[in-house]
């Protein structure tokens, strides 16, 4: 065992801590890396091999039809639908939970009476199950039974009651609800740790110089949660545009494709027109979407890396 | 005078943005738990409250004793049960290797398994149903653990990974000199300081595998391993008129999920965003 550590550890810095037994690190990666590999890794390169045939789930041979399940995709309107509710959802929903999560851990960070108890039970909407809150809400906008009508009809305004979900303006707002609903207070949260992590001296120091609370959240908070808010955007914009579930229990894409988003046209196009080949094509899709997301946001990492 | 001002609109601002979230936030939760113990007529009258005898217990004893419920909620207790041990195994020594081992492109895989996280599983999910069905594992509740392992695996290692890397290596490095073997190591050295982010992490499993609707509804074909997810649906439509069974079989699902909850809720945020915060 000790012969073989030579080189390649004398010539590199030493990390913080480092132990002999060279094998025993790869060995405990196994369990996991192979299930990655399995379940991840293989099916991620055989879905974008996918995306050149004709694959379909209830026939028992396929071949490989080249480019022309891509070739369909300009002219085939659910997929253009999809593909801009998804940006459009995406980022709607990301700027709004940032905003909001801000105004959150702004109110959580005072400290008043009651806030602790407030702090403790914010975040149960993130842990309670996607199908719940789906029923939950497409309960409260029940046209006759839900509570947001009967309050609209106690407000007088009986015109405006209607079974939210189904109505074709109303419809992507309210998927926007469910995500903000979701997922504001993990981000209240999340940005309350990172304020909390900011040293007093440095709000200390800018009141001395006069600094108003503006220019204090401006220049001292806003860089001091830098690094949660990167996590937390990042985090939500993959979660966002990949997130299948809010979409398909509450509405399937309806009324009329009006919520229709590239997780749910897959879905549909492989378990419920069972066509394979062609799903794969728009999940390639997906992933040269994120792909490009991911160059973006390392090259605005790398800058503003430099710049500090 | 002028800061007692400010800070006593301070407060009043404050206290605005936690009703109005209060309001926003629990209420949907609070009125189907309201809702689970009312009546059908009573519900259908849209009245908001209703005169005392109208309340009821019925609810839940139709979900519990009539529909097949029970069977779907211990399929999920038994995989989401499965998918916490299993995968916390694996995360546990992997995110240990990378923490403490010199291991070759460490980097690399640290990335690597982060960004498996990046991939639409809407696409992964079409190769993978493929692949558990030549191991002849759809509609098995050992085919569901390991679909869902996916969804939870690569940001454990990651989570504890940081969480690991945030504990001072004098600890193991210590008992390292007095000839503790690895395992000896792990168990009885780093596991127990670990506890709170090993916690956040098998909650965090739980939580993910008992709401996993995606992999579920491809993965349990039959009654035999469906979840607790899929009830609404293969309950049938006729459950979709009868909303205090809805409501009573909503608060069935939450409850396990909030209990949970408050055992972790400090440490939840700091665990989960240890990764975030040690990989600086």
């Amino acid at each position: 065992m000790e012969t073989n550590t030579k080189p390649y550890v004398a010539h590199r810095p030493p990390p913080r801590f480092v132990w002999k037994e060279k094998y025993t690190g790869y060995l405990m990666l196994i369990p996991a890396v192979a299930i990655i590999m399995l379940f991840t890794l293989y099916p991620l390169l055989d879905g974008l091999k996918m995306a050149f045939t004709n694959r379909n789930l209830l026939l028992p041979s396929y071949e490989y039809v080249g480019l022309s399940n891509f070739a369909e995709l300009p002219s085939d309107e659910v997929f253009r639908l999809s593909l801009s509710h998804s940006i459009i959802l995406t980022v709607t929903v990301v700027v709004l939970q940032f905003i909001l999560g801000l105004i959150l851990a702004w109110a959580m960070q005072q400290k008043l009476p009651g806030m602790g108890l407030f702090k403790s039970i914010i975040m149960a909407s993130w842990v309670i199950p996607v199908a719940a809150t789906v029923y939950m809400f497409r309960f409260m906008a029940q046209p006759d039974v839900g509570l947001v009508n009967i309050i609209l009809r106690l407000l007088g305004l009986k015109h405006l009651a209607r079974y939210w979900f189904g109505d074709p303006t109303a419809a992507l707002p309210c998927i926007i609800l469910l995500h903000l609903w979701r997922n504001v207070p993990f981000y209240g949260v999340a940005f309350l740790a990172a304020m909390q992590a900011i040293p007093r001296s440095y709000y200390e120091a800018a009141e001395i110089d006069g600094a108003g609370g503006w220019s204090k959240f401006r220049h001292i908070t806003l860089p001091g949660i830098r690094n949660m808010i990167i996590v937390m955007v990042t985090i939500h914009v993959l979660w966002t545009f990949n997130n299948f579930d809010f979409i398909y229990l509450s509405t399937g894409g309806g009324p009329v494709n009006r919520t229709d988003v590239l997780p749910v046209y897959v879905y549909r196009l492989s378990w419920e027109s069972y066509r394979l080949g062609y799903a794969a094509s728009v999940g390639t899709v997906m992933v040269i979407i994120l792909l490009i997301y991911f160059i973006i946001y390392l090259r605005i990492h790398e800058r503003s890396g430099a710049a500090r | 005078m002028t800061t007692k001002s400010v800070r006593i609109r301070t407060a009043i601002l404050a206290y605005l943005v936690v009703v109005i979230s209060l309001i926003f936030f629990t209420l949907p939760m609070l009125w189907i738990f309201y809702t689970s113990f009312r009546t059908q007529a009573s519900i259908f009258t849209g009245a908001v409250i209703s005169p005392l005898k109208e309340y009821t217990l019925e609810n839940f004893a139709t979900i519990l004793l009539v529909t097949d419920f029970p069977t779907y909620f211990r399929n999920s207790l038994v995989i989401a049960t499965t998918v916490t041990l299993l995968s916390l195994f694996c995360s546990i020594i992997a995110a240990y290797g990378l923490s403490r081992f010199d291991i070759r492109g460490k980097n690399t895989l640290i990335v690597g398994i982060f960004a498996t996280q990046m991939f639409p599983q809407v696409l992964l999910i079409i190769p993978m149903f493929l692949v558990l069905f030549s191991l002849g594992l759809i509609d098995k509740i050992i085919g569901v653990v390991l679909g869902q392992m996916i969804l939870v695996l690569p940001f454990q290692v990651w989570m504890l990974k940081g969480y690991f890397d945030n504990l001072p290596p004098e600890i193991d490095e210590a008992a390292r000199m007095d000839g503790c073997s690895i395992p000896r190591r792990l168990i009885s050295v780093i596991l127990p300081v670990a506890m709170p982010g090993i916690m956040v992490a098998a909650f965090f499993s739980f939580v993910v595998s008992w709401g996993d609707y995606l992999i579920a509804s491809i993965i349990c074909q039959t009654q035999r391993t469906a979840t607790i997810t899929l009830v609404a649906q293969r309950l049938g439509a006729s459950l979709l008129v009868r909303w205090g069974q809805v409501a009573a079989a909503c608060v069935l699902t939450i409850v396990p999920t909030i209990i949970l909850f408050s055992f972790v809720q400090d440490r939840l945020v700091e665990g989960m965003t240890a990764g975030a915060l040690g990989a600086e």
